[in-house]
């Protein structure tokens, strides 16, 4: 862990100044963290799903967090339109995905009667 | 068409006609009648239109140059002969012109030649006759009881009696183109051919190792023979520039005809009235030398200077002493007479008509046709080689006891009188007797013949007696025997021997003493005479007079067929009376002597190498006391051999067997036959099989190896190789498959199938890759 | 005035902004803790409720909004009809080992330090945003989807064209089209001589209440014959 980002976490934290792309993006790496998290270490294909979105959200979080005139900062630039529409397109395809996803742990249920990812080691070289 | 034209044309037919029967059995043999039974027709056929031809040719000769009386007869010597002989000269066919040489086939024909075809076709019509029911064995599958096979028994093969006949008439296309021929070259191609023939006709029962090997033998000897004679023909074409015997005309590069001379004008030439002189183009080959110091148009006056220095007689010398070594390996003179007995084992029409009457007789025509350039030299060597051999053919011939062998021995002791003959000076003399012997030796093998076929037996040990079942056979023969030894009645007549053996005789006895350094030629020939007449009659008595030896052969002998009987009166008649004269002066000396080559009349002198040597004129041995001398020693001579053989072989008052004993190493001696065969078989066989033996070893020993080792050091190397490619290479190819594999099945491992186990990684390798990527960048990740 | 104004509002705007951040981060955290994946369902819900308010406080409101009815009204419902349909009594919570989750803790945190790293590494990103207020994103990202830009570019970007979004709204489109049919076909019911494995195992082991009350994973596990 950088002392330095420590050394400002806490007084953004304390002063509650202004909220910048910086708290955006803690919250990004959070919600980034936490799905990745859970796709590692939860056994049923669903929970893994959901650790998905959580990845696809955190990142969403920081394309918005870009993209936004309010957060942006003194002499820097910001997406504009562009970061949301990519968001956007994130929150398509992230649909699009778990349709497909969900589609595939169906028939895996349905095939082999379970869910429990550790389960599908067919695959297994 | 006048005679040079008939001629030629006559005889060319009748030497062709053989080739024909020879070519047509060639093809068509087998299928010429049961087994080819008809091949001996078509064969005689041809024989006997050559016969008729000649007779023909004879009778238009004879009657454009009839036969005088011989001048000496009216005791006028005449004028030396300063006219060569009535001869015509022409060519077919040039095989080959190259500058001055010319081969080609073409013809020679005087007198001696219209009488030697006669000759020829005769006998060979006689004995085709004969064999025609001699070889009727070989119309039917054969059994060979002389050749023993390897798994025990004996052969059987299927007959070849038109095989026989093909050969017969090759042999006679052959001879009768020696007898035509008009140049050397000819001659030698046809008496190679002959020689073949002959190899043919002695291997014919080729499967028995003894008859391939006398036929081996036989070409072998003669060729050594051959070597001699092409010596000669070299030194002639080299020196001279031609082998014709005559002059030809031949259109020059004007369009005028030009003459280009012949052996005989150029060794002979009428400018020094025919008599022998080295020749221009020799004189000029010798002294090369002196010839490139002279200049161009010198020469002509210097060449007779030169000539008297002797320039140029050695290489005559050579020349003629070349051609008579031909001589000596075709006639079986000494030292190239060994195969020549060996011969017999042919059938015996073989014997009869190639071994005794006319490929032997080539050798003898050949001198007699050369005789104008044989310098008086080469004469003396001549007349010594035929005394040698005469004498040490006869005393073989006193002791064999295959019947054939001494008619062979015979042979070649009777060749040496022909030789000696001509050597000392007696032309006519000696061609007289090759027209004799070959109507008497040829009746001789025949009858012979005609014995072997009644006891199935060569070995006169087991026959006697045979004169009361086969009369005509023993008649014949007894006429025969006469014939060879000269039997008659001294100055008034007798058979064809007596005239031709006292003509020899007398001829000797006139060069002994004229010479007489060199009269053992004179004894040799009388006690040559006396050995003749002691083993023919040995020969007549132990076969035909007392008892039978074996009774088994006697029981079985019989009289021959007709067919075989025919052609044996017929020669007897010949042999009877091929020496009178005719009323109206036909007679064989007469005839001959219009063949005398220019200048050979009056006899010559000369000679440089052995001394001066005189040849008296043949004629003048004729009348006087050297006529009575040879004539009462001819006479005595052959009485007395008679008389000894009739004392130990017809009365047994005298036992060969003590008389062997007594002279046990002389006896050994001769039934060795001189150990001849034994002495070459050490000098040259052993020799030549050693060098054989080396060349062989080395090529196994030596060159084998070398091979050998190369090719197994190429097999060691490809060993290596191959180890190479196997252990390094492959081996490095395999090791990087395994390797390659085993580390796939190693990294397989990570696959395990486990998804959570993939995010881990992932995560696991971003962070990585970005604590990397801070730590080697950190310009862009500067806090 | 506008300065006290503007720092109520900051204030305000920063009280929200960290209410809907704890209630996004914690919600998530509970997604990963919770061992109930219909439990997982709901904090997930919540979670990303609560990051659509986040994106509303960032002046994204369009793109709040349809996190709201895509991402939440449609995605996760999904999600929950997937969760409804297996949740059958072994699978509804079924437990990682402990050393599996204590290395995914370890390796998670250090990459929550990586990304907390990066996320303060660059100076222009730390300094308090200024508080601008765009006009509503909904006309200039409709417009740009069909290839027109009428949005005012920020400042500080490069100058020069700028593209719509017609094709990759066009690529989506067919994308979604294609997922539609083919996440029907791969879930399709396929008609089978053998009975399904899900109905063997459904007649085999009907849920049972003591079971699901129990909630051990121990038994859960031995009865489903897990691991």
């Amino acid at each position: 862990m950088n002392p330095v980002a420590l050394g400002t976490i806490v007084p953004l934290m304390a002063v509650a100044d202004g909220v910048s792309v910086s708290h955006y993006l803690v919250v990004g790496a959070i919600l980034f963290t936490a799905g990745i998290v859970c796709m590692a270490v939860k056994r049923n294909a669903l929970g893994v799903l959901m650790g998905i979105e959580l990845v696809l959200n955190g990142a969403n979080v920081n394309f918005v967090a870009f993209a936004s005139p309010y957060l942006r900062g003194q002499g820097a630039t910001s997406l504009g339109i562009d970061g949301q529409v990519i968001a956007l397109f994130v929150i398509l395809l992230a649909a699009a995905e778990a349709a497909v996803a969900l589609a595939i742990t169906l028939a895996f249920y349905n095939n082999h009667a379970t869910v429990d990812v550790d389960r599908a080691d067919d695959l297994k070289g | 068409m006048d005679l040079s034209a008939q001629l030629p044309l006559l005889l060319g037919l009748a030497w062709l006609a053989p080739l024909v029967s020879f070519v047509a059995i060639l093809f068509f043999g087998p299928k010429m009648g049961p087994h080819g039974r008809n091949a001996a027709w078509v064969a005689t056929a041809a024989i006997v239109t050559s016969l008729v031809l000649s007779l023909l040719a004879a009778g238009n000769w004879l009657a454009a140059h009839p036969v005088e009386v011989s001048h000496h007869a009216a005791g006028d010597h005449g004028g030396p002969h300063t006219v060569g002989p009535v001869a015509y000269a022409g060519d077919w066919y040039t095989l080959y012109r190259g500058g001055d040489l010319r081969l080609s086939i073409g013809w020679y024909i005087d007198a001696l030649t219209v009488l030697m075809f006669v000759v020829v076709t005769f006998i060979a019509t006689c004995i085709h006759v004969y064999a025609s029911g001699y070889m009727h064995d070989e119309l039917h599958d054969v059994t060979d009881h002389e050749v023993h096979l390897s798994g025990g028994g004996h052969l059987h093969r299927p007959g070849r009696f038109p095989r026989f006949f093909q050969a017969l008439s090759l042999f006679c296309f052959s001879m009768l183109g020696i007898v035509i021929a008009g140049n050397l070259a000819m001659v030698f191609i046809f008496w190679e051919l002959v020689g073949i023939c002959s190899w043919f006709l002695i291997g014919f029962y080729y499967e028995r190792k003894s008859a391939s090997t006398a036929a081996n033998k036989a070409f072998i000897v003669n060729r050594v023979g051959d070597f001699g004679m092409l010596i000669g023909l070299m030194a002639l074409w080299g020196a001279l520039g031609t082998l014709q015997f005559a002059d030809s005309t031949v259109p020059g590069a004007d369009g005028a005809a030009t003459v280009r001379p012949g052996l005989f004008s150029l060794v002979r030439p009428a400018t020094n009235g025919h008599a022998i002189q080295v020749p221009d183009g020799m004189v000029k080959f010798a002294a090369a030398a002196e010839l490139a110091k002279t200049p161009a148009g010198d020469v002509a006056g210097k060449i007779d200077t030169w000539r008297s220095m002797g320039f140029g007689r050695w290489l005559l010398f050579i020349a003629g002493l070349g051609i008579f070594c031909g001589c000596v390996g075709k006639s079986a003179q000494f030292p190239l007479f060994v195969w020549l007995p060996d011969a017999m084992e042919g059938p015996t029409p073989v014997s009869a008509l190639v071994h005794s009457a006319t490929m032997v007789a080539a050798g003898v025509y050949l001198v007699g046709r050369f005789y104008p350039v044989l310098t008086p030299d080469v004469l003396l060597v001549i007349a010594y080689v035929g005394a040698i051999t005469l004498f040490i053919a006869a005393t073989i011939a006193l002791v064999a006891n295959d019947i054939k062998r001494v008619l062979a021995y015979s042979t070649v002791s009777q060749l040496g009188y022909m030789m000696l003959a001509l050597g000392v000076g007696g032309w006519s003399a000696g061609l007289f007797h090759l027209v004799t012997h070959a109507f008497f030796k040829s009746l001789l093998f025949l009858c012979s013949g005609s014995v072997i076929h009644a006891c199935h037996t060569n070995d006169m040990r087991k026959m006697g007696g045979l004169a009361r079942v086969m009369p005509w056979t023993a008649g014949t023969m007894l006429v025969g025997c006469l014939a060879i030894i000269g039997a008659g009645i001294p100055f008034v007549a007798g058979l064809s021997g007596y005239y031709s053996k006292d003509a020899i005789l007398a001829q000797a006895l006139s060069f002994s003493r004229a010479n007489p350094a060199h009269s053992i030629l004179f004894l040799a020939v009388a006690g040559g005479a006396f050995l003749t007449a002691f083993y023919m009659f040995r020969l007549w008595f132990m076969t035909f007079a007392g008892e039978p030896r074996d009774h088994h052969v006697a029981e079985h002998a019989h009289e021959s067929p007709t067919v075989m009987v025919a052609p044996l009166v017929a020669l007897t008649v010949l042999a009877v009376a091929a020496g009178w004269t005719l009323p109206g002066g036909f007679s064989l000396p007469n005839l001959l002597e219009q063949a005398r080559p220019a200048g050979t009349a009056e006899g010559m002198a000369g000679g440089f190498a052995f001394g001066s040597l005189v040849f008296p004129a043949e004629h003048e041995s004729h009348e006087g006391a050297v006529h009575v001398t040879a004539t009462l020693t001819a006479f005595s001579t052959a009485l007395a051999g008679v008389l000894l053989a009739a004392l130990m072989y017809l009365w047994r008052i005298v036992s060969p067997a003590v008389v062997a004993t007594i002279f046990k190493p002389a006896y050994a001696f001769l039934a060795g036959r001189w150990y001849f065969d034994e002495l070459y078989h050490a000098l040259f066989v052993v020799p030549v099989l050693g060098v054989a033996q080396l060349a062989s070893g080395t090529d196994r020993g030596v060159i084998d190896r070398i091979i050998d080792g190369l090719a197994w050091a190429a097999r060691q190397l490809a060993g290596i190789d191959a180890w190479i490619d196997r252990t390094i290479v492959d081996g490095l190819v395999n090791a990087t498959a395994r390797a390659t594999w085993s580390a796939g099945l190693e990294l397989k491992k990570l696959q395990t199938g486990h998804l959570r186990q993939y995010v881990m990684f992932i995560v696991v390798g971003t962070v990585a890759l970005f604590v990397l990527a801070s730590l080697l960048f950190r310009t862009t990740m500067a806090g | 005035m506008t300065g006290s104004l503007l720092v109520a509002a900051m204030n305000f705007h920063t009280l929200l902004f960290y209410l809907f951040a704890s209630l996004a981060c914690g919600f998530a955290v509970g997604v990963v803790v919770a061992d109930n994946v219909v439990r997982m369902a709901l904090y997930l819900v919540l979670s990303l409720g609560a990051t659509a308010g986040l994106f509303f406080l960032a002046g994204a409101e369009f793109i709040g909004a349809m996190q709201l009815m895509i991402y939440v009204g449609g995605t996760l419902v999904l999600l929950v009809f997937g969760v409804m349909l297996t949740a059958q009594a072994p699978f509804v919570s079924i437990k990682t080992s402990a050393s599996d989750r204590v290395l995914a803790g370890v390796v998670a945190a250090s990459l929550l330090a990586l990304l907390l790293q990066a996320a303060f590494s660059v100076e222009a990103w730390r300094r308090p945003g200024l508080g601008e207020v765009a006009p509503p994103a909904a006309t200039p990202i409709g417009t740009a989807l069909v290839g027109v830009r009428v949005d005012d570019p920020p400042p500080g970007t490069p100058p020069g064209v700028r593209s719509g979004y017609l094709l990759p709204f066009e690529i989506v489109s067919v994308h979604l089209l294609v997922v539609l049919v083919g996440a029907a076909y791969l879930a399709r019911a396929k008609r089978r001589r053998t009975p399904r494995a899900i109905e063997v195992a459904a007649s085999v082991a009907p849920p049972v209440d003591e079971r699901r009350r129990a909630g051990g994973s121990a038994s859960a596990l031995t009865a489903g014959g897990v691991r």
